[in-house]
């Protein structure tokens, strides 16, 4: 009874508490609303984000919910509510449907704003994300992020095995050397020297692609080279690594990062959004970072340029066309992508930037675990941006299943298959993109 | 027509007064959406619902001649194959056991209706690990090494599985209500008569239950050929089996949702939808002859 009655108290309290402060608050500010939506599909950063954003909340008055949503449904969620108009105010765009939405005019212009604001100045974000969401000209997302690609391993599995670590100047015949051994040695203990789904493609097989020379999507988003000889010679280094790797039933039903959490693969490639879960982890201790390999095309036993290429992405912030006060919406955009929170946002590990070099504080942002390798790879490597066209998903999921690259990552021992799949997935892609 | 006296005007009144937030739930959520589905099967829909155009048949053409289509309904009905007899035949057994005086009856009754309590979602995150080639609860108990769910051969079976799994406890509720209804006299008489309990069984509980049994039938016809959630938690997008699982509305919603294809999605519904409709007329029909009416 006793406890029952402190909450009551308690609640009351808080209500009344939030009521006096709600209307202080409210009556200073300079918006009509007093809450705005945030809908985001990464669980890993709303704490930091959240943090970001109470800050505004103190200058602005208007507060954050910030919610999230598992990639998936966030879509559907968002396709919904975009058909009916009842989209969150503020939300993250993605290279798969921003064309989609910007066609449609679903997002909101933010043209006006930019050329009126002081603290935005595009030039100093990566051009590939700033393009990404830009559409007839029309800017209709700032750059949240920018993220790139490394390949993590297990010391505790090389250790067992003697096998050398990772280096920055392995090849992908090195790294399928090591594999190899560990597969080999390890196969009494079920424990694989590499893992990756077909799933895995802009954190996985699309990399090799780039560094043998072929594109999954051409520059002008209109064409693919996947079923050149560059994109099968790619696809055969894939082929050899999947002969000594997990295999795709394992991979399929367990999933690539959790054989790798489990200690039963020693290497597999991840995207630097991925950081937190593997830091997090109960043996993190025992994980390390490298630079994805080259592939060595001149053969001078050195990485040149265009050799080592890894794939980046970008979310952007975008605000939904109708909501309920623009101005609020875009100030709390401008917000996340000003310098100062954009440093603070690699400070906290969430991601790295969307503006250029103000990224070096995320490498220190997770203490006894060395990630300079994502920042590394654009110091010292390649970037590609992600693959997009209009309607990404169509081929993407198409390339993962049975009739494309499924049935050579079933048979990996069967060279002919995997030719075979770089040319089906060539048609595909032509196919999916005449039907946009 | 006969004409209304004003008692039974306002009753009518009144009676329709009463009803009408069901009518209008049906209309706006049930029957708006069947005639836009309809509709949109008819159109190359555009983004979020804007700018349709009407193509005539050509969805129907593309879904019709595609061979996953027929494969999907197959899966489709392969999983209904399990489900429903399977469904029923166990559960019409726990009922009959579980209509008996016995001890902890309550306790047992409650145990075997909770999977219907618990989210399908987390019911199909659990069997899918149990269902682990390499980690797997099933394998490691029986030491043995089966793709239960990756295997095209034998995941639908294990699919269908969890689908009897959940859908006992309710099946069985449903036959106790059924068997609570038929009077005790008619087991005393046979009794008396010396026949078996077997025989009992067969000759007045089975007529008897036969209107409860026909609707379970029915109703779980229809549930087992619209079933997505299973499917869709268990099986990863890139499992090699799926296309021999995967059901109708797992093909829809891929259309529909993941790809935006929505009319290609609303055509599939459509199919599966005349489909439903042919078996419910043909079942309609059998029930004249099947069920047993006092």
């Amino acid at each position: 009874m006793k406890g029952r009655k402190i909450l009551a108290a308690a609640i009351t309290l808080g209500m009344t508490a939030g009521v006096i402060f709600g209307a202080s608050v409210n009556a200073s500010a300079d918006y009509s609303v007093s809450e705005l939506q945030v809908n985001i599909w990464d669980n890993n950063q709303r704490e930091g984000l959240q943090q970001i954003a109470d800050e505004w909340t103190k200058e602005s008055g208007v507060k954050v919910q910030i919610n999230v949503v598992d990639w998936d449904n966030y879509w559907t969620l968002l396709e919904a509510g975009a058909s009916g108009g009842q989209m969150p105010d503020v939300f993250w765009m993605h290279s798969n449907t921003a064309q989609l939405y910007m066609e449609n005019d679903l997002l909101l212009n933010l043209d006006d704003y930019i050329a009126a604001d002081d603290a935005i100045d595009l030039s100093k974000y990566y051009e590939g994300v700033v393009q990404l969401y830009n559409s007839n000209g029309v800017q209709y997302a700032l750059p949240k992020d920018h993220d790139t690609i490394a390949l993590l391993y297990n010391k505790a599995i090389f250790d067992k095995y003697g096998v050398e670590y990772p280096t920055d100047d392995w090849t992908w015949e090195d790294m399928l050397a090591a594999a190899k051994t560990i597969t080999e040695a390890g196969a009494a203990d079920g424990i694989y020297g590499y893992a990756i789904n077909t799933s895995n493609n802009q954190d996985g097989w699309y990399n090799i692609i780039y560094d043998y020379g072929a594109q999954v999507i051409t520059d002008d988003h209109k064409g693919t080279t996947i079923g050149s000889d560059e994109g099968k010679a790619a696809m055969e280094m894939m082929r050899q690594l999947l002969e000594v790797g997990a295999p795709q039933t394992t991979v399929a039903e367990t999933g690539t990062d959790s054989l790798f959490q489990s200690g039963l693969t020693a290497m597999i490639t991840q995207g630097s959004w991925m950081i937190n879960s593997f830091y997090t982890s109960e043996n993190a201790s025992d994980y390390a970072w490298a630079m994805l390999p080259y592939h060595d095309a001149n053969g001078n036993g050195a990485c040149d340029e265009g050799e080592r290429y890894s794939a980046y992405n970008g979310l952007g912030w975008a605000a939904s066309y109708n909501t309920a006060d623009p101005d609020a919406a875009y100030s709390l955009i401008s917000w996340f992508c000003s310098e100062e929170q954009q440093k603070k946002q690699a400070e906290l590990g969430v991601t790295m930037g969307g503006m250029k070099g103000v990224s070096e504080d995320f490498a220190n942002a997770f203490p006894g675990m060395d990630v300079s390798a994502f920042t590394r790879a654009e110091e010292e490597g390649d970037l590609f941006f992600r693959p997009y066209t209009r309607n990404t998903t169509v081929w993407e999921d198409a390339l993962q299943q049975a009739g494309a690259f499924l049935d050579p990552w079933q048979n990996p021992s069967d060279p002919e298959l995997m030719a075979q799949a770089c040319d089906n997935a060539q048609t595909i892609i032509e196919n999916a993109i005449a039907n946009e | 027509m006969k004409k209304m006296t004003p008692t039974e005007k306002s009753e009518a009144k009144w009676g329709l007064l009463f009803v009408a937030p069901t009518i209008i739930g049906l209309l706006v959520l049930n029957l708006y959406p069947i005639v836009n589905t309809i509709y949109q099967s008819f159109c190359k829909t555009g983004d979020f619902g804007r700018g349709n155009t009407f193509v005539g048949f050509a969805n129907y053409q593309k879904v019709l001649t595609s061979p996953e289509t027929w494969q999907a309904l197959w899966n489709t009905v392969k999983y209904a194959l399990i489900e429903v007899p399977f469904g029923v035949v166990i559960a019409l057994i726990l009922a009959v056991l579980l209509n008996k005086k016995i001890g902890g009856r309550s306790v047992y009754r409650t145990i075997f209706f909770l999977p219907m309590v618990c989210a399908p979602a987390a019911v199909a995150m659990v069997w899918k690990w149990l269902y682990n080639t390499q980690f797997g609860l099933l394998n490691n108990v029986f030491h043995t090494k089966v793709a239960w769910i990756s295997d095209p051969k034998i995941a639908w079976i294990s699919i269908g599985a969890i689908g009897v799994w959940s859908i006992i406890g309710y099946n069985m509720v449903l036959f106790i209500g059924g068997l609570q209804e038929i009077p005790g006299d008619y087991y005393e008489a046979a009794d008396i008569d010396g026949a078996s309990g077997l025989r009992q069984f067969f000759s007045i509980t089975v007529p008897l239950l036969s209107p409860t049994t026909f609707f379970i039938v029915q109703t779980r016809i229809i549930g087992a050929l619209t079933i997505f959630d299973l499917m869709f938690m268990v099986m990863d997008k890139t499992n090699v089996a799926l296309p021999k699982v995967q059901s109708i509305v797992y093909l829809f919603y891929q259309y529909a949702f993941t790809n935006g294809n929505k009319g290609y999605g609303a055509t599939l519904v459509v199919v599966l939808l005349v489909f439903i409709m042919l078996l419910t007329w043909i079942l309609q029909q059998a029930e004249k002859k099947l069920v047993y009416h006092n």
